[in-house]
């Protein structure tokens, strides 16, 4: 479980908080979707989660984060690290290895996975994104869809209990974010991992998260089901975020008085319900 | 393709070598070729160095390199030329001659330099930087963090060169003449772009470093390593081969 | 305007990227290319600014192969909008860097002071920020504005709304209409298809090297074959009406079945209902 209390933060070479007063629980296997406009946080708030604010980035910290039990402020960032994995936003830059397989094991022999164990982790987080035929490959040889799955392979290796991953999908085309998304969902759902995703694309977000979080400067707007937060489409583009467009159109015909049923959040929902809307 | 220093995978004797061996044997042929002036035996070591890279298919690169190492000691050469008067008089200058012995000393330091840098890249075309990092961490005991600093170094270069080029471009259509004129001009166009390269490189290297943190690196130890690098009897071989060139090269210069 | 002939180009002779593209784009005209990454559209990008030039076959730009023109002669017809604007970006102010264009292209002067300035206060930004303190959408904003400030012709944009967020995504996406409706051809390569809906009025949809489409944007984008070859995802309100029409035939020949935006699809649902 993750929580955090009043949590509110200030980079040291900021004039004001980047987040403020932020409470949120997350219990254990939920699929949470972050989003929200340029600057309103969201990066930040992972970074609380995986222990990069306040280790790395030195600031002012409220409040509290508490991570399976850990306090983030207390423990050392790498106690931390085993608990929570990091997918970064430049997956360029995460890499320290030529090598696929030597790339999923880096973590593994750094935290002192036991020898024996190695060869299964890599081999299942290699299966888990779907590329054990690129095992032996030069990373710098991979399309931007293949590297983003073996960097979240090489976390996976590890085995933590939460997985954070900011902006994934950002340099990928439609058919490979999907892709990554699915892969994300089967992994978390068969071994009970909790998974944040900050991501712009919200019709992603809306099909994949149990728990879609609105930020806006700074703050929490909205956390709830992805179908309850979808009801809020005029409140939500005032604040820079687009629904999905089924989703507006359902809202448009609910204000027409033509549909009274929940807010859909993508193409198969809008279709089930038009085909008795017109029928 | 493959970028300027990076590793090309294959399996020839050279890409199975112990990383630390190949590392050795680099810096004893090197070693060898600045302890001999003897332009038969450079030659020698120049032929050898280019069978090596045949050995391992990286011809190509290798001429590549060979290229860019030949340009940069014709300038030293061209130096030497007209500095050094030594043998029969070819060309008076005011302040000297370029003779027979200066032009002889100055194809000794072109085939010197080409010969002493090819195995030393070709080391890293044929080894993964995170060999090298975990053998001389395993086999030399050189801490993890310094190590680990020298190869991803080495390891960002091509990451670096590619920006470069890409902010090259992105200027050259924008109007800039990347396209046309000499080097001179090329260079004088690039000096306002180290600023955009700078702010990348800074931020990429800031990412890296905390990706490498939250991933256990101030846990790594000498044993962390998955993979061993034991010595082979190539590799014993290797090294004995050029220490033995080293002692041939002093020999030589010391009979002749 | 732009004229491809059987053009074949690639990086390494032995990887070809682009195999036989043939397209022409008028003057005026605003095209999409869709297609997976990988599917040789900012190749084709490249192609039209001389960045690359054709390994066989020919790139005309008014008439003019590339082959024979340098990218920076080229820059004066072809403003070309990089994905990452931090390789375009390279000036300490944002003044100075809306002005470099034009010292590059040596047309500095006091036309070019004024065009500046103009666009200094259309943009809204504040001529002496440091661009390399703006937030990522502020610099595409700004590189954009670097290139509208030429006034070039012809406007190639890579990708221009990716890792922005909604706002700034309608800004610079309206910036680039208005150039349009001033007479500016735009092509641009994108993976959001709402952007491409809204955006468009020509889709050319390349897969593997090849051009597989090109055509009015909405019949390209309704073309089931088309989504299926080049693993495209329709925008939604395309999708939910394509569904409905193969889920109820007789929608197929109503409203319904040909709407293409959300007013559309909204109407077309209530006059079905009220025909019942």
């Amino acid at each position: 479980m993750i929580e955090l209390n009043n949590f509110t933060f200030q980079y040291r070479e900021g004039v004001s908080p980047v987040v403020s007063d932020i409470s949120l629980t997350i219990p254990d296997g939920v699929f949470v979707g972050i989003t929200g406009a340029a600057g309103s946080g969201k990066s930040t708030l992972t970074y609380a989660l995986n222990g990069i604010v306040p280790h790395c980035y030195p600031g002012d910290f409220y409040g509290s984060v508490v991570v399976e039990g850990l306090d983030t402020c207390e423990v050392v960032l790498t106690d931390l690290s085993r608990l929570v994995g990091s997918v970064c936003q430049d997956v360029d830059s995460q890499f320290v290895c030529e090598l696929v397989e030597d790339e999923v094991l880096y973590g593994l022999e750094n935290f002192g996975v036991p020898r024996d164990q190695m060869e299964r982790r890599v081999a299942q987080a290699l299966a888990d994104m779907g590329i054990t035929e690129l095992r032996d490959r030069v990373i710098s040889s991979l399309s931007g869809g293949q590297k983003q799955k073996v960097a979240i392979a090489s976390i996976l290796a590890m085995q933590p209990r939460v997985l954070v991953l900011d902006e994934p999908t950002a340099e990928l085309d439609p058919a490979s974010s999907t892709n990554v998304f699915e892969l994300l969902a089967a992994y978390a759902r068969e071994h009970g991992t909790t998974v944040v995703v900050v991501e712009q694309k919200i019709a992603l977000l809306s099909q994949f998260a149990d728990l879609l979080v609105i930020m806006d400067e700074g703050r929490i707007r909205f956390a709830d089901a992805p179908a309850v937060v979808l009801e809020h489409a005029d409140e939500l583009k005032r604040i820079g975020v687009n629904c999905p467009r089924s989703t507006t159109l359902m809202n448009r015909l609910r204000a027409a008085g033509a549909y009274s049923g929940p807010a859909v959040r993508n193409v198969q929902e809008a279709c089930e319900v038009l085909k008795e809307v017109i029928a | 393709m493959s970028a300027f220093l990076e590793y090309v995978p294959g399996a020839s004797p050279l890409h199975r070598m112990n990383p630390v061996a190949k590392l050795g044997a680099a810096a004893l042929f090197a070693i060898a070729c600045f302890c001999s002036s003897n332009l038969v035996f450079l030659a020698v070591l120049l032929v050898a160095a280019f069978t090596l890279a045949a050995s391992c298919g990286m011809v190509r690169q290798t001429l590549g390199l060979a290229k860019a190492v030949f340009a940069f000691s014709l300038i030293l050469a061209l130096v030497q030329v007209l500095t050094t008067p030594s043998g029969a008089v070819l060309v008076v200058l005011p302040w000297g001659y370029i003779g027979t012995g200066g032009l002889l000393a100055a194809l000794t330091t072109v085939v010197r330099l080409v010969a002493a840098a090819i195995p030393l890249f070709l080391v890293f075309y044929v080894t993964k930087m995170n060999d090298i990092t975990n053998a001389v961490v395993k086999v030399l005991h050189v801490p993890y963090k310094y190590a680990f600093t020298f190869t991803s170094t080495i390891h960002f270069i091509p990451v670096f060169m590619n920006d470069m080029a890409g902010i090259m471009e992105a200027q050259t259509a924008r109007g800039v003449e990347f396209d046309a004129g000499g080097i001179v001009k090329k260079v004088r166009l690039m000096v306002p772009l180290c600023v955009p390269l700078l702010v990348s490189s800074v931020r990429k290297t800031n990412s890296a470093a905390i990706a490498a943190e939250v991933r256990g690196f101030n846990l790594r130890t000498p044993t962390s390593g998955y993979k061993e690098y034991p010595f082979t009897p190539l590799d014993i071989i290797a090294l004995l081969g050029t220490a033995l060139l080293v002692a041939l090269a002093i020999t030589l210069s010391m009979v002749l | 305007m732009i004229q491809f002939k059987d053009v074949h180009a690639s990086y390494d002779e032995a990887l070809p990227i682009l195999k036989g593209v043939s397209f022409t784009v008028e003057r005026g005209e605003f095209v999409a290319f869709v297609g997976t990454n990988g599917a040789g559209k900012s190749t084709t990008m490249r192609l039209v600014n001389g960045l690359l030039k054709p390994d066989a076959g020919e790139v005309l730009i008014d008439g003019m192969s590339t082959t024979e023109l340098k990218t920076s002669q080229l820059a004066r017809t072809v403003g070309f909008l990089f994905q990452n604007p931090d390789r375009q970006i390279c000036c300490n102010t944002v003044r100075e860097e809306l002005l470099f264009g034009f010292k590059a292209l040596g047309l500095a002067g006091p036309e070019a002071d004024a065009r500046v300035d103009a666009l200094i206060s259309e943009f809204g930004f504040d001529p002496d920020e440091d661009p390399f303190l703006m937030n990522r959408g502020a610099r595409q904003l700004l590189a954009l504005a670097s290139i509208v400030v030429l006034a070039p012709p012809v406007v190639v944009l890579d990708e221009p709304t990716t890792g922005l967020d909604y706002r700034e995504c309608v800004k610079v996406m309206d910036i680039v209409r208005q150039l349009h409706e001033g007479g500016t051809t735009v092509i641009m390569v994108c993976h959001d298809m709402e952007v491409v809906a809204d955006y468009a009025s020509r889709c050319i949809v390349m897969s593997d090297g090849q051009v597989v489409d090109d055509g009015p944007t909405f019949e390209v984008l309704r073309n089931s074959d088309t989504l299926e070859r080049a693993s495209l995802v329709p925008p939604q309100i395309v999708a939910v009406s394509m569904e409905l029409a193969c889920a109820v035939p007789r929608l197929a020949s109503r409203p319904v079945g040909c709407a293409n935006t959300v007013e559309e699809m909204a109407a077309a649902i209530v006059d079905e209902r009220s025909a019942q």
